[in-house]
C-alpha cells in the first residue's frame, strides 16, 4: 500500500501510472512473479488514470482530441503486443527499455529551459493544439501540436510494451510529447494520465480472467495509489513546469538503471 | 474537424463526473472488501466485494470512451467519433477475449 502511495504520487505529478516503479518493487520485495506483479501494476495504472484525470478536469489541461487520437495508436500497440512480446526475449526487452529511458532522459535535460507555450490570445493553436490558463505566468497561453507522427509512433510503442512491463506508458509518452511535439509539460502529463487508463484496460481484463490479479493485493495497491495521487495532484499545481521536467529526467535515469540491472 | 471550446468543456466536465463516480465506488468496494478479507480470508462476501471493486475500476475508463463517443456523435464531430469507435472496438475485443477465458 505504501509503495502504491509513492507510485500514485509520482504518477499524478508526471502523468505516469507509476507501474514503472511498482513492478520491480512488487517483484523484488514481495517475491511476486513478474506476470502477477505486472498485472497488479496495470490495475493500479487504471486507478491512477481515473483519479488523476478526475482531479485535473475543468482546467483545460487535458487535451481530449490529442488524447483520443493517440489512444488509437496505443491500443493498436496493445493488440500487436501479443506478436512482438512472443518474439523478443524478456532480457532484450528490458535492455531496450533501459536504453530508451536513458536516451529520453538526455533529450529531456537538453530541452529543460524551453517552454512550449505561446503567450497571447491572438495565436491560432491549430486543430489539435489548445489554450489554458498558465498559473506560472499568470496569463492565457496557447500551444500547437507538432510532429504528430512522432507522437503516434511513441504511443504505439508505449501501448506495445504496456502489458509486457505492467506500465501505462506515460514514461515514454510524456517526455517525447514535451520535448519534440510542442506539448507543454502540464498538458502532456494531464493528457497522458487520461490515456494510460485506456492503455491498461486494453490488457488487464485478460490478465484478470487468467487469474494473475490477486484481489486483496490489488485492492491494497489501488488504495495506496489513490491516496498518493491526491498528494501528487496537490504538488503538481504548486511547482514550476521546469522542476517537473527535471524530476521526469531523474525518474527516467532511475528507471533506466533499474531495468538495466534487472537484465544483467 | 474544429470543435468549439464550450462543447469540449462540457465533455470534459461530464467525463470528470463519470471518473469521480467510478473511482469513489470502486475505492469503497475495495476498502470494505479488503477490511472484511483481513478479518477473515475465507469470507465469500469479502472476495465478492474485492472483485466487484476491480470490475468497476476496469469499467470506468471504458465508460469514458463510450461517453466520449456518444458526445462526439452528438456534436457531429465525425472524425473524433470515428477515432473513439476504433478504440472501443479494440477494448471490446479484449473484453470478449477475457469473458471467453473466464468460462
Amino acid at each position: 500500500m505504501a509503495s502504491g502511495a509513492v507510485a500514485g504520487c509520482l504518477g499524478a505529478l508526471l502523468g505516469l501510472g507509476g507501474g514503472v516503479f511498482l513492478v520491480p518493487f512488487l517483484n523484488a520485495w514481495f517475491g511476486l512473479d513478474f506476470k502477477t506483479a505486472a498485472a497488479i501494476s496495470l490495475v493500479t495504472v487504471i486507478a491512477t488514470s481515473s483519479a488523476v484525470s478526475a482531479g485535473t478536469t475543468g482546467r483545460n489541461l487535458i487535451n481530449l482530441r490529442l488524447g483520443m487520437l493517440l489512444e488509437v495508436a496505443s491500443a493498436a500497440g496493445g493488440v500487436a503486443a501479443g506478436i512482438t512480446v512472443a518474439r523478443i526475449s524478456d532480457v532484450t526487452l528490458e535492455r531496450g527499455f533501459a536504453l530508451v529511458a536513458a536516451l529520453i532522459a538526455v533529450l529531456m535535460i537538453s530541452r529543460l529551459e524551453r517552454r512550449n507555450i505561446i503567450v497571447g490570445s491572438a495565436v491560432d493553436p491549430g486543430p489539435l493544439g489548445g489554450r489554458f490558463h498558465d498559473d506560472e505566468s499568470g496569463c492565457e497561453v496557447a500551444y500547437q501540436v507538432r510532429r504528430l507522427p512522432v507522437a503516434l509512433g511513441v504511443s504505439f510503442v508505449a501501448g506495445n510494451v504496456s502489458a509486457a512491463f505492467g506500465i501505462g506508458g506515460g514514461i515514454l509518452k510524456v517526455p517525447v510529447l514535451t520535448a519534440w511535439c510542442g506539448v507543454p509539460m502540464r498538458v502532456a502529463a494531464a493528457t497522458s494520465s487520461l490515456m494510460i487508463g485506456v492503455t491498461a484496460v486494453a490488457s488487464v481484463p485478460i490478465q484478470y480472467a487468467n487469474g494473475y490479479v490477486n484481489p486483496p493485493l490489488a485492492a491494497a495497491a489501488v488504495l495506496g495509489v489513490l491516496i498518493g495521487s491526491r498528494g501528487g495532484l496537490w504538488f503538481a499545481g504548486r511547482v514550476p513546469a521546469k522542476w517537473l521536467k527535471a524530476l521526469m529526467a531523474v525518474v527516467l535515469i532511475m528507471v533506466s538503471i533499474i531495468y538495466l540491472r534487472r537484465s544483467l | 474537424m474544429r470543435l468549439d471550446a464550450s462543447s469540449l468543456d462540457r465533455l470534459e466536465a461530464h467525463l470528470g463526473r463519470l471518473l469521480v463516480t467510478g473511482v469513489i465506488v470502486s475505492a469503497a468496494l475495495l476498502a470494505i472488501g479488503l477490511g472484511l478479507w483481513l478479518a477473515n480470508p475465507q469470507n465469500g462476501i469479502a472476495l465478492w466485494l474485492l472483485n466487484a471493486g476491480l470490475v468497476v475500476l476496469m469499467a470506468t475508463p471504458m465508460m469514458r470512451v463510450v461517453v466520449s463517443f456518444a458526445e462526439y456523435v452528438n456534436m457531429r464531430q465525425w472524425f473524433f467519433a470515428g477515432v473513439t469507435i476504433l478504440v472501443l472496438i479494440e477494448l471490446s475485443i479484449t473484453v470478449l477475449f477475457a469473458l471467453s477465458r473466464r468460462r
